[in-house]
């Protein structure tokens, strides 16, 4: 309905393969980037500090994951453990004056390069037993941290994360973090849409449908899922350290155990497996219908005057998110991404029912 | 531009006088404005004006090398290419005449089409076109030098004896032509100014509905003219988008695309192939556009086909909104102004229907659509104007460019064709038949001397339509002086006129409608494919062929309702009483309907003279022993039972 195409005719190759050659695709995604820069003078800063903030670092963390299972169709359950590494890295190097941009890539090197190890299980096992392996690398790199003074300065210690800087403007205000989170949230989107376009992306997705397949086909299984393992750790580590940098400002072991990994995992399923849209989908739901539902039930049992046991109070938010969780699933196995582009669909055939000759 | 760039052939008005002096002022003042447009391999390919000139000089070098020479005419087949176009206003710089003939011609008319002036050259847009003109050469010697677009599946060709002798490709005789001008530094000035006003710039032939088709010249003094003269009466407009995909034979393309693209430089869009016109359509989203009245039906019953298997909501809001909108349509023609709760539901209908069709079909950004050819159905015509689209139409024939009359916004009215345009007076013989005379008409038929006279009469073309002409100039086209024809009780009747209101249904693609002398109306109906077969599917009916569909009781039944409607608008004694389904479409291949898609009535009567008989004995059904032609040109027969029903009057 909202959608034109008449008129769009391309005089090169190049064009034709532009990432939103649909007007209205394009002013869709302008329209929300303007409202996310505009966002900390429209809004309270509880929303944009406690909402935005969390959900442009939450969705970006999940597009890491998603370039390793949508993307490449390995599992992957570790994946807090990833950003855990990051995070601690980057945070030891800042500690020791290392400045942030520095820091962070580093983060991020770090990551790769123990997340490849993990990822090597890759080449010998799959689904359920590499589930398994990157659940192991979950566990020992926890371990490992906690039992290494060194790293986590003690089993119960918080790790404080110094103040950063960042080309030269400094992070300690709430406005300058969260443009700081944007800006990494949109270069790790860039980098996923444009992925897809590439030989490496297209190796993945082979990867991805059979691993076998995609040898006989030429393309090197060993090569390609290390280098899946590598860039998704990578991205890990890097959002990691945003995230002890500018959103928990400390870290501590506990808060990268499996729970960040499970949340993660949910996301990128919730949001759609493969899809660019689906991880801010997921880490939307994920991150918020616990607390929307939360305030829904306590203002409807207090609206109706209902006393609720304790008990059930704290678990009934948890018993509604889950049947969401599963509804949606049920109700679309491709997740919310697929749900919205189904309704793209709707209107860009308006007002036939298919795409006609 | 400085004044000395005006260097080619002008008019007392300034404007270029030829085709070739309208490509030399474009190259010179638009020369990085894009002139052709061609989806290829999947992207739009482009030429600028300079580009486009420099590329038809080098072919009119090239051709003068072949033997191309002043007052020769040199055959093209093929669809629209832009090296086609190229060709032909090559062959005009070199005063040559350029004779387009239709892609899918039979051998036997391409022989008729080809006798005037005995063409020695030949250009071929691909490998299909090369084996016909072999074939051509090989029943008439002729043409010697085929030159072909397209060389795929060529290859094997060139050398091999005797079809290869005196086969060149475009490619070759381009760069031939480009080294001769790098080397004879005057023969690019030649070249651009030989071209006089008088000069033919087309050889087209009429459809030949009645006989032989016969040669039409046009001069660059009529397309010139007539262009300018329409562009002042607001029909071109400077640098239009224009949609090349109309037949390169039918004046309609030479008209409105070549002519009207080169003098009012315009950009030349061409699709890719015949099958993917749609999609390119929509992609080109042209601002003039120009079709047949069926192509305006075929479009109407995509879009009604595309909402029938619609989802309920969208349907149910097109079942809201369209009605309103032919309603809002037809009062305005009347002269009413709508009332404002009007206003707001066509508002709203714009928005949520309107405009996303129109971008459908690709004429979101046109507004100048022009019918014409033959009489487009009302219903057709209103469905379009309230959708949006300001189609008007247009009356003109091959002798004039086409261009006599046209409908103008604000007068549009349901009956007429329009006002004639600038520069052409029409008047009525005491007979009522229309003749025109302006700068457009053309100046008698090739080689035939005693048709031209006769229809040149008194400095005057006959057109050979009935006609009359209202007080406020507006003209009506009543149908072919000829083809007005009498029943029995003498009721006055154009056949055409009812055919055409029994195709507005979708599932009608071909009637031919009997009755001149006889008591009674009937009816030979080819049903549309498509449309009935995606109705039967949806019902459950299960079927073999076009043959099989079409003789189906509930098909039959299905199209009595479509000619009871249209009963229901005729007067008492020209309703249809009987009618039969006929085994297969009417097609051009067997010369039942021209490659315009005309009637050729006297065709269908001896083809079907068995079935007409057996229409007005009475009989409940005809065996009918359909003579049928194999491609291979073998005759073969089969014989079929058709099922003849009765209408309710």
């Amino acid at each position: 309905m909202f959608y034109r195409r008449s008129g769009i005719r391309h005089t090169r190759y190049q064009s034709e393969r532009q990432l939103f050659p649909l007007g209205f695709d394009r002013f869709l995604i302008l329209s929300v980037l303007a409202v996310l820069l505009a966002a900390p003078f429209l809004f309270d800063r509880l929303y944009v500090t406690g909402y935005l903030l969390p959900w442009l670092i939450w969705s970006s963390a999940a597009l890491g994951l998603n370039l390793l299972m949508g993307g490449a169709g390995q599992v992957h359950l570790g994946y807090g453990a990833v950003m855990a590494m990051g995070a601690y890295g980057s945070v030891h190097l800042m500690r020791f004056g290392a400045p942030l941009e520095l820091a962070m890539i580093a983060g991020g090197l770090i990551s790769a390069s123990v997340g490849i190890i993990f990822g090597a299980a890759a080449l010998r096992v799959k689904g359920i037993y590499l589930a398994m392996a990157t659940l192991a690398m979950q566990s020992i790199v926890d371990f490992v941290i906690s039992q290494t003074p060194a790293i986590s300065g003690g089993a119960l210690a918080t790790l404080q994360a110094p103040p950063a800087r960042f080309l030269g403007i400094s992070l300690s205000g709430e406005r300058e973090t969260y443009y700081f989170a944007l800006l990494v949230c949109a270069v790790i989107t860039l980098f996923m849409l444009n992925v897809r376009r590439t030989s490496f992306g297209r190796a993945l997705a082979a990867i991805r449908e059979k691993d076998y397949a995609a040898e006989i086909l030429g393309i090197s299984t060993l090569r390609y899922k290390l280098m899946a393992f590598w860039v998704s750790s990578f991205i890990g580590g890097v959002v990691g350290s945003v995230l002890a940098i500018c959103y928990l400002r400390a870290v501590s072991p506990d808060q990268f155990h499996l729970d960040l990994s499970i949340q993660i995992l949910a996301m990128v399923i919730v949001g759609g497996l493969g899809s660019v849209l689906g991880p801010f989908f997921g880490a939307a739901l994920v991150l918020f219908a616990p607390i929307l539902i939360n305030n829904a039930l306590g203002s409807a049992f207090s609206t109706f005057g209902m006393t609720v046991p304790i008990d059930l109070r704290a678990h009934l938010p948890l018993v509604a998110y889950g049947a969401l969780v599963i509804g949606f699933l049920l109700y679309e196995p491709y997740g919310l991404a697929k749900i919205y582009s189904n309704v793209r669909t709707y209107l860009l055939v308006w007002p036939f029912r298919h795409a006609q000759r | 531009m400085s004044m000395q760039a005006i260097s080619w052939a002008t008019a007392p008005d300034g404007a270029p006088a030829t085709l070739v002096a309208a490509l030399h002022r474009n190259a010179a003042q638009f020369g990085t404005r894009i002139a052709f447009r061609e989806r290829k391999f999947g992207i739009w390919q482009q030429q600028t004006w300079a580009e486009v000139l420099e590329e038809i000089l080098a072919l009119a070098a090239g051709f003068e090398s072949h033997g191309l020479t002043a007052g020769a005419v040199m055959t093209l087949i093929g669809d629209n290419r832009p090296r086609l176009y190229y060709s032909m206003l090559a062959a005009n710089m070199l005063r040559a005449i350029p004779s387009p003939a239709y892609p899918d011609i039979p051998l036997e008319e391409l022989i008729a089409a080809t006798k005037h002036g005995a063409p020695l050259l030949a250009i071929a847009e691909d490998q299909e076109q090369v084996d016909k003109l072999l074939e051509l050469r090989e029943a008439t010697g002729r043409p010697e030098v085929i030159a072909f677009d397209d060389d795929r599946g060529l290859r094997g060709y060139e050398g091999q004896s005797p079809g290869g002798q005196g086969l060149v490709s475009l490619d070759s005789v381009s760069e031939a032509g480009r080294k001769r001008l790098a080397e004879e530094p005057e023969l690019r000035a030649r070249l651009l100014s030989v071209a006089r006003p008088e000069d033919i710039a087309i050889l087209l032939h009429s459809s030949g509905t009645t006989g032989v088709p016969k040669g039409i010249p046009l001069s660059h003094g009529n397309a010139a003219r007539g262009v300018l003269n329409a562009a002042a009466s607001g029909y071109f407009r400077q640098h239009d988008e224009l949609f090349a995909y109309l037949p390169i034979a039918w004046v309609g393309d030479f008209a409105f695309i070549i002519s009207a693209g080169v003098m009012m430089a315009g950009v030349i869009n061409i699709p890719e192939r015949q099958e993917t016109v749609l999609p390119d359509l929509r992609a080109a989203a042209p601002t003039f556009y120009l079709a047949a009245p069926r192509a305006w039906d075929q479009m109407l019953t995509r879009i009604q086909v595309g909402m029938q298997e619609s989802t309920p909501l969208k349907r149910k809001l097109f079942d809201f909104f369209m009605p309103r909108a032919v309603e809002l349509e037809k009062k305005r023609l009347a002269g009413g102004s709508p009332t404002f709760s009007e206003r707001v539901v066509d508002w709203f209908g714009d928005k949520i229907i309107r405009a996303p069709l129109r971008d459908w079909i690709g004429l979101a950004r046109c507004d100048r659509a022009y019918t014409g050819g033959e009489a487009l159905g009302e219903d057709t015509f209103i469905f379009f104007r309230a959708l949006g689209i300001k189609l008007k139409q247009f009356y003109g024939q091959t002798e004039t460019c086409a261009l006599t009359a046209a409908q103008q916004e604000g007068h549009v009215k349901l009956h007429t064709v329009g006002r004639p345009m600038q520069g052409v007076e029409v008047k009525l013989s005491d007979e009522g038949e229309i003749l025109v005379r302006s700068p457009s008409v053309f100046s008698g038929y090739f080689d035939d001397p005693e048709s031209s006279a006769k229809s040149l009469t008194g400095g005057w073309l006959h057109t050979g339509d009935a006609g009359r002409i209202e007080d406020d100039g507006e003209l009506v086209v009543l149908g072919r002086v000829s083809e007005i024809v009498h029943t029995a009780k003498g009721e006055r009747y154009i056949p055409n006129f009812i055919e055409n209101r029994l195709k507005f249904s979708p599932f009608i693609r071909n009637v031919a409608v009997m009755g001149a002398g006889r008591d009674m109306l009937t009816a030979i109906i080819c049903i549309d494919f498509d449309a009935v077969g995606h109705w039967a599917e949806e019902r459950a009916i299960s079927y073999t062929s076009y043959a099989d569909l079409s003789q189906k009781p509930q098909v039959h039944a299905l199209i009595g309702t479509v000619v009871e409607h249209v009963n229901s608008i005729q007067p008492e004694g020209l309703r249809i009483r009987r009618f039969v389904n006929l085994h297969k479409d009417f097609d051009a291949d067997d010369g039942e309907i021209t490659r315009t898609r005309k009637l050729r009535r006297n065709v269908i009567e001896t083809n079907y003279a068995v079935l007409i008989d057996a229409l007005y004995a009475g009989d409940q059904e005809c065996t009918y022993r359909a003579v049928i032609a194999y491609e291979n040109g073998e005759k073969g027969e089969i014989v079929r039972r058709l099922v003849i029903s009765e209408a309710k009057p």
